[in-house]
């Protein structure tokens, strides 16, 4: 049947987390349960691969009412974000492998891992308003356990916020896609919206002020102001490579509802102009500043990173909300450079903290001679996030900026260069300090030299995910021409 | 004469269990048996058309009558659907009580009792089952003899009497303006000249007011969360599902087929109930989240949750009135099955609140699914049950249009993201480590029976509610 | 003219004959002569209602063989029959209920008095319920009044006679108002027979002469009964007067003497003025404000009672109160609602009286209410009837309460405005003003007792007393299920009233 292999991409990891909880034979040795969750995941990929190969194809899974159908599509933005999320998947996946080794109750860790990937997965491939939502709130189910992994106090409190700001969040959704459903033409996501504006069921006025709220609602995910609050607590009480997907790809989950709500079925040219614009890029763009100058103040590593995230997802939000072609260019690359970025610098500070115990940023000096291979390769992705050319980061930010100039838009259109520019030196002001300790640092008052003298360097299992990481933003930022080309068509296309 | 057995089995099989001074083990046979044979006649009843019966004439237009229409027959079927179960579940609760044989005596009539409200052929006869509900279910609340018990019984017990004596205005003004009380799709009004209409609609309101005591409408729920204190099986059955439930479905019966929509839609009569109702679906859950005793939750949960369902009854319109019968059923089936879920958590693992179920998650996993699931379809997750009803409510609320509707959608969202909260954070601190080890008692199979049982049907309904839900629309297209 | 014809007759004069005969004989004897008296009323009165129910109307029937206007004329319907039968199957089951505890507080030598005393009231309320002439009205009045007073103070104690000299300073006012307004009648009219009184009272009312006095005289005659009747707000003597009489007395005094004014008080209506007068004077105004007021007012003095008795005092009040509303709508539902009320009233209030007396024995004599727990479960048969008139209080349905709840509330739809909004919302208050008192004290009798207190053993409830409370219990149930015949009765029979 047509668009079978979009059900194989969402039942692959699904059946395999279920056999990881459910076969004991699997689990007898950890290695075999790690070769399993990790074949598991490359063939994932694959498939997605196909998908992407592929031409676009519908599945209709079943029909809740005659009007609510639960619905698969592989159209270009499917493509685009499951190939990312499923390559970042597998990478942090490998990472883990090693990794868990330090923590218990691996065998749940890669079930719900597995699951998310499921969920995560039918969210990317969902062909209509209800299937994304419904994908939408069991991602966020699923997800929860690995925020709470550990089961301290912290990791409970966290993972309960993270819920109540996610529900939160997606019923301010649901509160739009119930507005939408009697005033889109089509159930299903089309190209520019069918929205049918001529006709609406209630006043322009109530109608705007409610697509703000939804867009608000799905952003938190993506830990826009003022929906940010569970970013910072959530992520850095997860295991490192839990972290490390939380902030890479599945904050990519919340830009994926906003860019279809805006794109598929409301459409720009509905939006262009009008306040509901210039409030969400006012909260984007408070949301970039405001991340980077708390993690600046942040001392702990991984909240610090956390805090990034927050900053640099709203770069991506920044970039859709401005309804431009370039600047929609530049969201996508942004996200994809985030994406890579952030997990490498999560996986690294998650190999920092298992091999020394170091979690702050100022006892990372001299770090570099300890750990080189880390250390430098943090750096790139440092140097990377920040925007410095030649790195991806640069790439990204420009096209951004030059699309707020170019869009036109009223005020932003030189505010979001200036808070661009002003975020990327606090990006720099907060990740570049520890790198550079970690090479130049000198010693503390009283330290003893021989504390740091050997060699804690993470094993190849750690090491190898991190380096194809780098290396991908390495060669991407060089050679961006390939991304930069199917970008520009998705764009095109949507605009 | 298939529907007086069914309402006076029971009734007298339970009126009679202290005569016989059973053995436990023959008792609950006695009972199951009972209680099974009524859902068989229910289910001979449903499944074939019977005509009405008149029982007592008061004079030739007030009458006693029973009778089973399509609206009757839903209530009638999740009643007599889920008796038996609460029944079972009530043999393990109830083990090592105190008065066991008045308790069960006084749960198997009220079940009759229930039947013939929903059995019930016009007002009058709704209105007498109604009251003699009260008085077969007060003793149950009453059941733990404490100061508590009782107080919270003697408030039931006036706030259903108050209640009732209001909704008896509203059969005086049908009597006067209508002749009569009988039920009729449509109402009794239509065409009726306008001074009659208003001085109708203001008898409805009154009525409205009086059923939603046992409907538990703001400000009149006060009663619900405090006979949390009863035992679970009754707090279950009763508060989530028969009592209640009675109260919502004489409302619909009140609105739809005594006074008719076509008298009350547009005007206050209908605008000051559905203000009402969408206060209550907020101020429920609010309440729900202050309160940390499981039970007394679960009760506010259910406050806010009936407002749901008259939310839907009170746009007086086909779709309307089909989302609150689906909610209605689906309600009934999500609650009741985490009533139970918290009623073993209270007797076998002795967790009363919120931070005490630390780790049953882990200890008692299948109660632990159980709960879980049940919080996800309450929460509105899709596919789950609760969304599908919660969709259609928003839908119907929306093709009516208007400001009072439209709050009615935000109301319904804010409560599902507070219903996430009070529902969910007890679900996720299951599954964490608890401070010391629980105190455990085994849990007997009866008990896993049940809760397997209704989750399963709660699974199946998720997957394929279709005909159901066709069913409910055909209802309610001809009710209007 | 049939033998059946003279059984009202006969009914009367076997009572009073009986009272006579009382004096003389033993005590055990005049129990048993009472008793059968009560019996042979209640069948004699029975043919009198099938008779009745055979006529088109009612008939006159002359007291020895003076004719009237002279002589002395009762009348004899369909309603009267009712009532009577009504009245004399709740003095029978009541005195079969009641009978055997009376030595607890009647002497020995007293309980000839107290025989007769019952016989005297019978028949004056006989008398009351078919006479013709205000004159008998009057006088019979008296008596019961003086009948009444002596069940109440044959109980020999501080309460008692507190009670009765508030009870005789307010019925003696009442009848003296009553006395005047019949002299006034007789000096305008110049009738004392209802017929040709009533005649001349329209006649005057078309001429519209002596309206003044025609007004004071109705505002006279409606005072002084509402006083007897213990209507709110003239019913100060009633609570005392009811809790502190032994409780056949109560049950005799609350559930048929106070019928038997407000009965007078309908006929005077009906018969002599005419209700088109009475409502064109607003007279019937005042009666609903009052019954209404009662209705609330009595039950919420009721839930601060500690003593039982008292509070079932106070019910009655307000029981009454319901029938003065009915009365006070003035149209013919409201009348006939009214009536109802009395006979299901009778029945209830009666075997509240006995059951209550019951309970409070096997609780070692004490009334305050945490003193009644578990009561239910020591006399259970008191304790299911107490109950079930406790419900009929209530109004719940299967109950002849209920019954009376619904025929008020249909009689007051009939009006707009705030008639209507007044008579549904008392009947609403009221049902639950009497749910607190009355079922919380059926909570009460079924609750376990906290602390130990210690019962001292009584005799068990003879079974022929627990048998004619059930039978009263069925009585209540009758009027709840199967009140059709009843209303038709007195429908038809108000027809033909005046």
């Amino acid at each position: 049947m047509e668009g079978l292999l979009l059900l194989v991409a969402i039942l692959l990891p699904a059946v395999g987390s279920l056999m990881v909880v459910f076969l004991p034979w699997l689990n007898e040795r950890r290695e075999d349960r790690c070769f399993f969750v990790g074949a598991v995941m490359v063939l994932e990929f694959l498939v997605v691969l196909l998908i992407a190969l592929d031409s676009e194809r519908t599945l209709i899974l079943f029909e809740m009412t005659k009007q609510l159908p639960i619905a698969l599509r592989s159209d270009g933005t499917s493509r685009v974000f499951s190939a990312l999320m499923s390559l970042m998947w597998t990478i942090s996946g490998f990472y883990s492998f090693s990794y868990m080794k330090h923590e218990q109750n691996e065998k749940t860790y890669y079930a719900f891992y597995l699951m998310t990937l499921a969920s995560l997965m039918a969210l990317t491939l969902s062909g209509t308003m209800v299937t994304m939502y419904l994908f939408f709130e069991m991602m966020t189910f699923i997800s929860m356990p690995m925020v709470l992994h550990n089961r301290s106090k912290e990791a409970v409190a966290a993972g309960i916020k993270y819920l109540i700001y996610s529900v939160a969040g997606a019923t301010m959704g649901l509160l739009g896609i119930f507005m939408l459903t009697p005033n889109i033409a089509s159930p299903y996501f089309v190209e520019g919206g069918s929205l049918m504006t001529g006709s609406l069921t209630i006043p322009h006025a109530a109608f705007q002020i409610i697509l703000f709220i939804t867009l608000v609602g799905f952003a938190t995910k993506a830990g826009m102001f003022p929906m940010h609050g569970w970013l910072p607590t959530a992520h850095p009480v997860a295991p490192s490579p839990a972290s490390a997907v939380l902030s890479g790809v599945i904050t990519k989950a919340g830009v994926l509802a906003i860019f279809r709500m805006i794109f598929y079925v409301i459409g720009p040219d509905y939006l262009r102009g009008t306040w509901v614009q210039w409030a969400l890029l006012g909260c984007a763009t408070l949301t970039v500043f405001m991340g980077s100058m708390l993690a600046l103040r942040e001392k702990h590593i991984k909240k610090r990173l956390a805090y990034s995230s927050v900053s640099q997802v709203s770069y991506v939000l920044c970039g859709v909300f401005l309804l431009d072609t370039m600047a929609l260019d530049g969201a996508l690359l942004q996200m994809v450079f985030h994406a890579l970025t952030k997990d490498a610098l999560f996986l690294c500070a998650g190999a920092i903290i298992v091999k020394t115990g170091i979690t702050r940023v100022d006892e990372m000096h001299n770090l570099g001679k300890n750990m080189p291979w880390t250390m430098w390769m943090f750096t790139i992705c440092a140097i990377s996030l920040v925007g410095i050319p030649p790195l991806g980061g640069f790439i990204a930010k420009w096209y951004i900026a030059e699309g707020a100039l170019m869009a036109g838009t009223p005020v932003y259109s030189w505010l979001v260069p200036i808070v661009l520019l002003v975020s990327a030196m606090l990006t720099a002001g907060y990740l570049l300090p520890p790198s550079v300790s970690a090479f130049f640092g000198g010693m503390a008052h009283g330290e003893v030299a021989s504390a740091y003298r050997e060699k804690a360097d993470p094993s190849a299992m750690m090491l190898v995910p991190i380096f194809i990481l780098t290396l991908a933003i390495l060669v991407l930022g060089i050679a961006p021409g390939f991304m930069i080309e199917t970008f520009t068509k998705l764009a095109n296309s949507l605009l | 004469m298939t529907l007086l057995l069914a309402i006076a089995l029971p009734v007298a099989l339970g009126a009679l269990l202290p005569v016989f001074r059973l053995k436990t083990g023959n008792r609950n046979l006695y009972l199951m048996l009972a209680t099974l044979l009524t859902s068989a006649l229910c289910a001979y009843a449903i499944a074939v058309d019977i005509p009405a019966l008149r029982l007592i004439s008061l004079n030739n237009k007030l009458t006693i009558t029973l009778r089973l229409d399509e609206q009757g027959k839903i209530f009638c079927a999740l009643v007599a659907f889920l008796w038996p179960f609460a029944m079972l579940y009530a043999f393990n609760y109830m083990k090592d009580e105190h008065k066991q044989t008045s308790f069960f005596s006084f749960f198997l009539m009220s079940y009759g009792v229930t039947l013939g409200i929903a059995m019930s052929a016009n007002l009058l006869t709704l209105y007498v089952f109604y009251e003699v509900l009260t008085l077969t279910t007060l003793p149950l609340v009453m059941h733990g003899g404490s100061q508590k018990s009782i107080r919270a019984g003697l408030k039931y017990l006036y706030y259903s009497l108050g209640g009732s004596a209001f909704a008896f205005i509203g059969l005086a003004y049908l009597v006067y303006f209508g002749g009569q009380t009988t039920f009729v799709p449509g109402g009794l009004f239509k065409g009726i000249s306008l001074m009659h209409t208003q001085q109708l609609r203001l008898g409805y309101l009154l009525c409205f007011l009086g059923f939603s005591v046992k409907a538990s409408v703001f400000p009149l729920h006060g009663w619900l969360p405090t006979a949390a204190v009863a035992p679970t099986p009754v707090t279950a059955l009763l508060h989530a599902v028969a009592v209640v439930k009675s109260g919502v479905f004489a409302i619909i019966r009140v609105t739809y087929y005594s006074f008719g929509a076509s008298v009350l839609a547009g005007s206050y009569a209908q605008y000051i109930p559905l203000a009402l109702t969408t206060f209550t679906i907020v101020f429920g859950c609010t309440m729900a989240l202050k309160e940390k005793h499981l039970k007394r939750r679960l009760a506010y949960s259910t406050v806010s949750n009936l407002s749901y369902i008259l939310f839907g009854a009170m746009l007086l319109s086909a779709q309307g009135l089909t989302a609150g019968l689906m909610h209605l059923i689906f309600h009934a089936l999500m609650k009741i099955v985490l009533f139970l879920a918290v009623g073993v958590y209270n007797k076998r693992a002795n967790a009363y609140y919120v931070d005490q179920v630390r780790g049953l998650g882990t200890t008692l996993p299948l109660l632990g699914v159980v709960f879980t699931l049940s919080s996800l379809a309450m929460t509105g997750i899709p596919p789950l049950i609760g969304f599908i009803s919660k969709w259609a409510l928003a839908e119907a609320a929306l093709l009516i249009g208007g400001p009072l509707p439209l709050m009615g959608v935000v109301a319904l969202l804010i409560s599902a993201l507070l219903t996430g909260i009070y529902l969910m954070v007890p679900a996720v601190t299951m599954y964490t480590r608890p401070s010391q080890g629980n105190q455990l008692t085994p849990v007997e199979a009866g008990f896993k029976v049940t809760l397997a049982t209704l989750s399963l049907v709660v699974l199946a309904l998720s997957a394929y509610s279709i005909p159901l839900i066709d069913y409910l629309a055909r209802t309610a297209a001809q009710a209007m | 003219m049939s033998l059946v014809h003279n059984f009202p007759f006969f009914s009367i004069l076997l009572c009073m004959v009986a009272g006579i005969f009382s004096s003389m004989l033993k005590k055990e004897a005049a129990k048993w002569v009472t008793l059968s008296v009560s019996l042979g009323v209640l069948v004699l009165s029975a043919f009198t209602l099938h008779l009745t129910l055979g006529l088109d109307d009612n008939y006159p029937f002359m007291m020895g063989h003076v004719p009237a206007p002279w002589g002395n004329e009762i009348r004899i319907g369909r309603l009267e029959a009712l009532m009577a039968t009504g009245v004399s199957a709740v003095l029978f089951l009541s005195l079969i209920a009641g009978f055997y505890h009376a030595p607890a507080f009647v002497s020995e030598q007293k309980t000839n008095l107290y025989c007769i005393m019952v016989d005297l009231a019978l028949a004056a309320v006989l008398v009351l319920i078919y006479t013709n002439d205000l004159f008998t009205v009057y006088v019979f009045i008296e008596i019961m009044t003086i009948a009444s007073c002596a069940l109440v103070v044959v109980r020999q104690n501080g309460h008692t006679l507190v009670a009765i000299t508030r009870y005789m300073i307010m019925h003696l006012f009442g009848s003296g108002l009553l006395l005047l307004g019949i002299a006034m009648l007789y000096g305008i009219t110049g009738h004392l027979l209802m017929e040709p009184l009533g005649i001349a009272v329209r006649q005057l009312v078309l001429t519209g002469q002596y309206n003044g006095p025609l007004t004071v005289v109705i505002a006279l005659i409606t005072a002084g009964l509402a006083i007897k009747s213990a209507m709110f707000p003239f019913h100060g003597w009633a609570p005392d007067t009811y809790a502190f009489a032994p409780p056949l007395s109560s049950a005799i005094l609350s559930g048929i003497i106070s019928k038997a004014y407000i009965f007078v008080m309908i006929k005077f209506f009906y018969r002599v003025v005419g209700m088109e007068l009475i409502i064109s004077q607003q007279v019937h105004q005042f009666l609903f404000i009052c019954g209404v007021a009662g209705m609330i007012i009595a039950s919420v003095l009721a839930i601060s009672q500690r003593d039982i008795r008292r509070m079932i005092a106070y019910s009655s009040v307000a029981q009454i109160g319901y029938v003065y509303m009915g009365l006070g709508m003035g149209n013919t539902a409201g009348v006939e609602a009214a009536v109802f009320q009395m006979l299901v009233h009778a029945t209830v209030k009666s075997v509240l009286f006995l059951s209550t007396y019951e309970l409070i024995n096997v609780s070692g004599d004490r009334k305050r209410f945490r003193y009644l727990h578990g009561a239910g479960y020591r006399n259970v048969p008191a304790g299911i009837v107490f109950t079930f008139a406790a419900m009929s209080m209530v109004g719940i349905p299967f109950t002849g309460g209920f019954i009376v709840k619904l025929n008020l509330a249909i009689s007051g739809m009939a009006f707009g405005g705030w008639v209507r909004a007044l008579v549904l919302i008392a009947l609403a208050m009221s049902t639950l003003l009497n749910a607190v008192y009355f079922l919380h004290t059926v909570v009460s009798i079924y609750r376990r007792p906290t602390q130990e207190l210690v019962y001292p053993a009584v005799d068990p409830m003879p079974r022929y007393a627990a048998a004619a409370m059930l039978a009263s219990l069925l009585l209540i149930v009758y009027l709840g299920v199967g009140s059709e015949p009843i209303l038709q009765v007195i429908e038809t029979g108000l027809k033909t009233f005046s």
